[in-house]
């Protein structure tokens, strides 16, 4: 702002050259060349990028848009495979940083995995209950934050809410990813990998926002039609399998279950979804079910964007009625902390004061 | 619609089409740019297009009503009954969720019991933007500086899609003449045009978007988790993410306006070159600093009713300015303190003027100082206003000298070969890339779209997947 002058700008006065034609020294060009370049630069980056942007496609839901994305780019991809192009810009790709196959929904948001001895002694895979183990300074301890852009928005407020000296919060959220897409990116093997890596003492697992969609296997075959009666049960095995991984090396599960969101056309879906992360929970040792849906739905059972902890009153939820904003994540994150205490003895130093 | 996606360049090519083919008619060529601009904004959400075309029927019913009153007491109340109606739309949709929440908790405190409606309030993307322009038009009317424009130029003015979800703040004077005039579709300056797009896309893709990840998001969200570098390389790291983003931005959308033969007014000119924070705010976001100057702070009284009245109208200015960014504390606070900025340096001014205070010495050394003084004022701020709170914002400022010796990780090459990329832009001088454009301009449509294509490859390969909103987006 400038408080040096006094004189407004506003004026009658008419552009002398409203239109913006090139500046001395410059040449100007007529519209219809201009398209030529407009079009000429398009289509070339888009051959450029058509393996990168099939990746994208892949990730899209199912549904009009990815079909006819995947229509156009298949063909493209296909003849660049053959012709030695796509080597080519994989090549030109990996020497700008970038690996062309890098995990999807990844780069800064996911941290690395640190990597811990496996133990002397082998642990078997629990058969109850156990508690988690009391941390100290030398010792923290670690928790894993896995799952799709809800986790990791808790995953970035994991780490406000978990004191820093006697836990290490590693983040592993992956956008756009849920139990469904393996061939997209295939969630069992990454917590295969993160439980053989870093063997966590709590996984916090929210995923299934995403998994509206047909059950495939890794290589892309469907499984299990959305809408079918196979869908359910299939999905049950796949959130059992996972947190059966989870819980392999001994740790424990905190599953989030999934919060109603604002379109209550999506409730039946995913209050069967919570139905199915509860059923394991009660299943499985070591595995617990946090309710998200009733901890912020209105006291009518419906959508709330506010939630009111019997003091204060806050906006909770973020504007697509689906996440969650900074001050609700919190809140998530140390509701899930202090649960963690109620079911597994979580040492609450870890998280108060 | 995203400037950076494969739907926004489809979509662009359809309506240059369109538009350099109706040029020469313009009762098909308003209609036409108007639809695609409901078309642009539609895309996000269809049901906001029936908010756009609310708040300029408002806007015009508000301006030929101010306009038809000749009586100055009788054209006031026109106009202030006008302003209120043009601003209400944005009043609700930006601060009902601050609003509720706030009386709740206060009267909580107060032992009282209040239950206002909990309604969800999103704010459609752009209002805020529009919305300044619809009050600009009305007031320009009330001034006597602008005749009233017809309901179609009015609806084009207000929606045309290059300026519309996040600026620049087009002046009615800037654009509505510009509506009536058959552009020249034989020299348009695309290179100088193209130059905009693509660095605009750099800037944004590669540097703000890069950074935004690497250091700035996982610092600011938690501080106590970083070290004093990692604090102070994140606050400088934000202060380049988004000046890339929003100039980035805004370099797109003047670029776009300028393939369509549009002038747009400039928004950013090296704003962190000031050497004060007065100068800083006539280089930043240089749109809406005299959009708060000609319609809030002048009309408050300027600096024209003394000395004590200038302060107060310098931090109402610049707390309504904050409060404009955000429904949010953090941001009010923000705004305040550079309304103490601004106040400091007017009382400064005014000393130096009555020699009571001496010049500094005309130095390079001392003009370096002064930049690097406006420069770290202007991060303290930019710390209040990327933070989730304040108190955020002060836990990050006290890491910046509690934390040292402690490993800094997020201290890359990258990234403070990103910052500097970022800062160099500031000080680079105009000439080289005046001859490079100049050579853009005298290649032959072929060759220019192949470098189009390879520029774009390189900035959405360099860049981290995914298209990020911009900063902006969310005021």
């Amino acid at each position: 702002m400038t408080t040096d002058t006094q004189e407004r700008t506003t004026t009658r006065e008419r552009s002398e050259n409203p239109g913006d034609g090139p500046p001395p020294g410059r040449r100007g060009m007529p519209a219809g060349r201009v398209l030529v370049v407009l079009l000429v630069g398009i289509i070339l980056w888009s051959l450029l990028y058509a393996p990168e942007l099939k990746r994208s496609s892949e990730a899209q839901p199912d549904g009009l848009r990815r079909t006819i994305s995947l229509a156009v780019l298949d063909p493209v991809v296909w003849v660049e495979d053959r012709v030695g192009l796509t080597r080519l810009i994989d090549n030109a790709t990996q020497a700008l940083g970038r690996h062309p196959n890098e995990a999807v929904g990844g780069g800064n948001d996911v941290d690395p995995l640190p990597s811990v001895p496996a133990p002397a002694h082998p642990v078997r895979h629990p058969q109850r209950d156990t508690t988690i183990r009391v941390p100290t300074v030398a010792k923290p301890l670690r928790v894993i934050v896995v799952g799709d852009s809800l986790a990791q928005g808790i995953g970035s407020f994991a780490e406000r809410v978990f004191k820093p000296s006697l836990v290490d919060v590693i983040k592993q959220g992956r956008i756009s990813t849920g139990l469904a897409r393996p061939d997209y990116f295939n969630w069992p093997a990454q917590m295969r990998t993160i439980v053989d890596r870093s063997r966590p003492d709590l996984t916090i697992v929210m995923l299934g926002e995403n998994d509206a969609q047909s059950l495939v296997t890794p290589a892309g075959q469907v499984v299990a039609q959305i809408g079918t009666g196979d869908f359910p049960p299939a999905y049950e095995q796949r959130v059992r399998a996972f947190a059966s991984l989870a819980t392999s090396e001994g740790g424990h599960v905190i599953w989030v279950g999934l919060p109603n969101p604002r379109d209550s056309r999506r409730w039946d879906f995913i209050e069967r979804q919570n139905g199915a992360f509860q059923a394991v929970a009660d299943q499985l040792p070591n595995v617990s079910f946090f309710d998200t849906w009733s901890t912020f739905a209105s006291p009518g059972g419906g959508y709330s964007a506010y939630y009111h902890d019997g003091k204060h009153l806050t906006l909770v939820r973020a504007d697509d009625g689906v996440h969650f904003n900074a001050d609700g994540y919190t809140i998530l994150m140390r509701l899930v902390a202090q649960f963690a205490t109620d079911q597994f003895r979580l040492d609450p130093k870890t998280y108060e004061g | 619609m995203l400037f950076p996606t494969t739907d926004f360049a489809i979509f662009f090519c359809l309506v240059f089409l369109g538009h350099w083919w109706l040029n020469h008619n313009p009762r098909l060529w308003k209609p036409f740019m108007i639809a695609a601009s409901y078309i642009f904004y539609g895309w996000w959400n269809w049901r906001y297009v029936f908010l756009l075309a609310a708040v300029s029927l408002i806007t015009q019913v508000a301006a030929i009503a101010v306009d038809r009153q000749r009586e100055p007491r009788r054209r006031s109340v026109a106009l202030a009954l006008g302003v209120a109606a043009t601003i209400a739309p944005l009043l609700y949709f930006k601060y009902y969720g601050f609003f509720t929440v706030n009386v709740a908790n206060a009267a909580t405190t107060f032992g009282l019991h209040v239950a206002p409606p909990l309604i969800q309030v999103v704010l459609p993307v752009g209002v805020s933007f529009y919305t300044f322009m619809a009050i600009a038009y009305v007031v320009d009317i009330y001034r006597g500086d602008f005749e009233v424009a017809s309901w179609v130029d009015l609806y084009l003015y207000l929606s045309f899609f290059p300026h519309l979800v996040a600026g620049p703040i087009v002046r009615p004077n800037e654009l509505i003449p510009q509506l009536d005039v058959r552009r020249d579709p034989r020299h348009i300056d695309v290179a100088g045009a193209m130059w905009l797009i693509l660095g605009g896309l750099f800037k944004k893709v590669v540097i703000a978007n890069y950074l935004a990840g690497a250091i700035v998001d996982p610092v600011f969200g938690d501080p106590a988790r970083h070290s004093s570098p990692e604090a102070i390389v994140a606050i400088v790291a934000y202060a380049v993410q988004i000046y890339c983003d929003f100039s980035g931005y805004t370099d797109i959308a003047i670029g776009v306006a300028k393939l369509l033969g549009f002038r747009f007014p400039q928004n950013f000119d090296r704003p962190y070159s000031a050497h004060s924070v007065q100068e800083f705010w006539r280089r930043w976001h240089m749109t809406l600093s005299r959009w708060l100057r000609d319609y809030l702070y002048i009309p408050l009284g300027g600096s024209r009713k003394g000395t004590t009245r200038t302060y107060v109208n310098l931090m109402i200015t610049m707390l309504l300015g904050g409060l404009w960014h955000g429904a949010a504390w953090h941001f009010v606070v923000w705004g305040g303190l550079h309304g103490v900025y601004l106040a400091v340096g007017h009382w400064k001014d005014g000393k130096r003027e009555s020699g009571q205070l001496a010049e500094p010495p005309e130095t390079a050394l001392v003009h370096g100082m002064q930049q690097l003084a406006t420069f770290t004022l202007v991060c303290i701020a930019w710390t209040l206003f990327r933070a989730d709170s304040v108190a955020t914002a002060l836990s990050l400022l006290a890491r910046t000298v509690t934390a040292w010796g402690v490993p800094s990780p997020l201290v890359t090459a990258p990234v403070l070969l990103a910052i500097s990329a970022g800062l160099v832009t500031q000080f680079l001088p105009h000439r080289p890339a005046e001859r490079l454009k100049a050579a853009l301009s005298r290649l032959r449509p072929v060759p220019l779209g192949v470098t189009v294509a390879v520029v774009l490859f390189l900035i959405t390969t360099l860049g981290p997947r995914g298209v990020a909103p911009f900063i902006y987006f969310q005021f």
